[in-house]
């Protein structure tokens, strides 16, 4: 047993901040996600061709992918059943996480229109009437209480089983609802899908990994146009529809002088209950008299997008920022929900004062303090948490505080509702600026960070050659905050993109790269991509448009790139899914699927090549529409890097 | 001189080892595409399973010396890496005879196309040691990829007295404890020492039983 050490910080994080807080780390011993994942290499070569299956008790079993060894399970499965059986699996824990999190949304939201609550209310009544009127439950004459009342059982009713698709299906182009019902993959009720995902990888049960994969696409699609959209849609009625607003991104959001509380996780439910909180002037008196300047939130990963979105919250940093944000010795406390929170931030934390306050009942640490969540005390609850944050500040050791850099301006804040603002209230501007030319297209690159990506370099380099080539960036979650961090969100970044995107852009004052939100809100994606279908009349499938996720790692970031390529959106990962192991699963989600659903998945580490293979994908697409289109093989790599 | 020592008893069956060895000795190096090229790359490392079930044993050549493959090669395929003290196959002098499978007392090589060479005649594959490897300075695959140190890389004296250490280590915490008094229960260090005997004796008695019960 030996460990690969990763000695160089430039090689682990193109971040400022975060190389110069790993050097501390390293310096004071604290162990951080880098050390583990050298400690781990080499990983598991059949687990990360995805041909190891530990389904059943007559296993665990993998195939040889060499060949002289075994090449079915014990039960039999071979490497097409168990690669597909694993992807199958992925996608609904995926699909499950985004879902439960729309759950939580929509029983706070019903709880709120019963009255139960306190410190919610619904905050956009016009989006309210909007969505039940789109949903079909009456609003004329009707008080606000009885439609939402009557709204939250209707999405409750998208969880179960009594219907045959979910209510916010009928947003996708026709050609596509038609096409999913063809395939049968047409999602009928958000927990009903993950379910039968679990039913159908039990052993002896789905032996056909074609028919895995179908229904992998409509547990993505749960997700997608079900439990994920649900979540950003009720978010917005209760927290507000995001619009534009600058803030600032790094760790230099830490003040030394102030109470920092970072906000981590992915749920805006309680965080936004949170910043109610940290101005009641009870407290902000009692971080006073405990010598700090203040109180000062920031947020880390998507609770951290939330409230940058609708509250110009400043955002400390991005998944891999989490055990360095504890490092800078300026944190007196990190609260956190849900999802992507690392089980080491309670030892990491231990080196330093920082409190750990774990708040949902679902995500406990050992080591942190819990205080269980309540929506109908949820005022009382951010209070008792912001003191314990504030009461932890004498305790900072004011010769560790190293905050690494000074913050970076974004801007934030572009729903679906804001863009088309921005546009006029139609979308027809940018559909004229791709008709022409202006704009080549728009790409989603969204995604998580994973330590074996260079952080940050990923989502910067890709997002840079894409506005430098007239294609505008739509980002979220971990995304957004490395393009946040590199100063490419701002209107100002216009200058780094291509003519035509740059003219756009300074029309209409906004940055070529736009930020739409948390990992959830990839659904604005869809629901934009949906808007300029069906105002063109064509599928999702033959617009201009590609997704990326450059340094993807968890299953929630699966679920997604599933659903976006099942709704006709082409998809380049960054990382290796474990699919390799079966040429048959390989072969039909990169190639197969194409004929399927009009998109298909593609692989390649290097963001330059990405850039090139969503730059021809895109000159293809315009081709097939009858715009103007450049000879997708003309266009070849930087020749520094070629 | 550093080598490979394998610590049986630590194996889990994981073969991760040959997945690592595969890897290693193929053209692209990258586990994620290794397995597709032609000719397949081979494992030159091989976890046999044990007598009882849950028990595995990664089995490689030793590197003999003399090495009786090295004596009996009738086309001198075979050499020493003086350097490194490795046993080498060159495959494009190999005949495909056997003769070493015959005498090896380990029966450590296999017979295979390799993509070096002629890249389409079968010719003989066994462990090179990982040579490229440690000549940079780096441990062979195998041990790199162990992560139960079932196979440790390093000198053989210093290996062996490291195992010693640990048994007199366990022996000593047994008896001490005896002697204090504290191992009045069954649970305790002597206990847990005797049943780990008692056990690993079992093994051999129903060595015969495949499948036959638990260690």
């Amino acid at each position: 047993m030996s460990t690969r050490e990763f000695k160089d910080v430039r090689a682990l994080s193109i971040a400022s901040d975060a190389q110069q807080m790993i050097e501390v780390a390293r310096a004071e011993r604290v162990e951080t996600v880098w050390d583990r994942l050298a400690a781990q290499q080499p990983q598991c070569g059949f687990c990360s061709l995805g041909v190891s299956c530990r389904n059943c008790a007559m296993g665990p079993c993998r195939i040889d992918p060499f060949g002289a060894g075994p090449q079915k399970g014990v039960c039999g499965a071979d490497a097409d059943v168990i690669v597909a059986r694993n992807l199958g699996r992925t996608i609904a824990a995926g699909s499950s996480a985004h879902s439960d999190h729309g759950r939580d949304i929509l029983e706070v939201f019903a709880a709120t229109a019963h009255g139960e609550t306190n410190g919610y209310r619904i905050t956009d009544e016009a989006k309210l009437m909007r969505l039940a009127g789109e949903l079909g439950v009456a609003t004329e004459g009707r008080t606000t209480t009885a439609v939402a009342v009557e709204l939250a059982d209707l999405l409750m009713e998208n969880y179960g089983t009594r219907r045959t698709a979910l209510s916010f299906v009928e947003r996708s182009p026709k050609v596509r609802q038609e096409l999913w019902d063809r395939l049968g993959v047409t999602p009928r009720g958000i927990d009903r899908e993950s379910v039968e995902m679990l039913h159908r990888t039990h052993m002896g049960v789905d032996n056909d990994y074609v028919n895995i994969l179908l229904h992998g696409l409509r547990t993505s699609l749960a997700d997608g146009w079900g439990g994920s959209m649900i979540a950003t849609e009720l978010s917005d009625i209760l927290f507000g529809t995001p619009s534009p607003v600058v803030s600032t991104v790094n760790l230099g959001t830490l003040k030394p002088e102030m109470v920092n509380i970072a906000l981590h996780g992915h749920n805006p439910m309680l965080s936004d209950v949170i910043v109610q909180a940290a101005e009641d002037p009870e407290l902000v008196a009692l971080a006073h008299e405990l010598g700090a300047d203040g109180i000062n939130l920031v947020g880390l990963c998507c609770t951290g997008n939330e409230l940058l979105m609708r509250r110009g919250v400043p955002m400390a940093g991005n998944h891999l920022m989490q055990e360095l944000a504890i490092t800078t010795g300026a944190l007196e406390a990190m609260v956190v929900d849900y999802q992507c929170i690392m089980p080491s931030v309670t030892d990491v934390a231990k080196c330093y004062h920082t409190v750990v306050i774990s708040t949902s009942d679902k995500a406990k640490f050992p080591g942190a303090v819990h205080i269980s969540f309540d929506p109908g005390r949820g005022i009382e609850i951010g209070k008792d948490i912001v003191r314990r944050a504030v009461e932890a500040f004498p305790n900072r050791n004011p010769s560790r505080v190293r905050i690494p850099v000074e913050p970076v301006q974004l801007m934030a804040g572009f729903s679906v509702e804001a863009i088309l603002g921005a546009l006029g209230g139609t979308p027809a501007p940018l559909v004229e600026a791709i008709a022409d030319g202006r704009i080549r297209g728009a790409v989603g690159v969204v995604g998580c960070n994973n330590p074996k990506v260079t952080q940050d370099y990923g989502h910067v380099t890709l997002t840079r050659r894409l506005i430098e080539n007239d294609i505008l960036v739509l980002v979220t979650g971990c995304s957004a905050v490395a393009n946040g961090k590199a100063g490419q969100m701002m209107p100002a970044a216009a200058a780094m993109a291509g003519p035509g995107l740059r003219a756009t852009c300074e029309a209409l004052g906004i940055p070529p790269v736009l930020h739409m939100g948390s990992c959830v809100d990839n659904t604005r994606i869809l629901v934009l991509a949906a808007a300029l279908a069906n105002h063109l009349g064509v599928d999702i499938s033959q617009l201009p448009l590609a997704g990326a996720a450059p340094e993807w790692y968890s299953e929630k970031a699966v679920a997604i790139g599933t659903y976006v390529v099942a709704s006709g959106i082409t998809t380049v990962l960054g990382v290796e899914p474990p699919i390799f192991g079966s040429s048959n699963v390989t072969g039909l989600l990169a190639g197969g699927l194409d004929d399927v659903v009009g998109a298909r998945f593609a692989v390649e580490a290097d963001p330059e090549r990405a850039a090139v293979i969503i730059r021809r994908h895109l000159e293809a697409k315009r081709a097939a529409l009858g715009l103007t289109a450049l000879d997708p093989d003309a266009i070849q790599l930087p020749v520094a890097t070629a | 001189m550093k080598l490979v020592f394998v610590n049986p008893e630590r194996c889990i069956g994981c073969l991760q080892c040959e997945f690592a060895c595969a890897v290693e000795h193929s053209t692209s190096r990258s586990g994620a595409t290794a397995w597709t090229e032609k000719p397949t790359p081979h494992t030159r490392v091989h976890v046999e399973p044990g007598p009882v079930m849950g028990t595995a044993f990664p089995s490689r050549c030793r590197h003999c010396d003399p090495a009786p493959c090295q004596q009996v090669c009738p086309t001198s395929a075979i050499t020493r890496d003086k350097e490194q003290n490795l046993v080498l196959v060159d495959p494009e002098t190999c005949i495909n005879c056997a003769m070493c499978a015959m005498v090896c007392p380990f029966d450590a090589l296999t017979f295979h196309p390799v993509a070096v060479g002629t890249g389409e005649r079968t010719v003989a594959v066994k462990c090179d040691g990982c040579v490229d490897r440690v000549r940079r300075g780096e441990s062979p695959a195998c041990v790199e990829a162990c992560k139960v140190d079932a196979l440790v890389f390093g000198e053989l004296n210093d290996l062996v007295a490291q195992g010693r250490l640990h048994e007199s280590g366990t022996v000593l915490a047994a008896v001490t404890a005896a002697e204090a008094g504290q191992d009045a229960v069954a649970d305790g260090p002597v206990a847990a020492w005797r049943s780990w005997g008692a056990a690993a004796s079992r093994v051999e008695s129903s060595a015969t039983t495949v499948g036959g019960g638990s260690r």
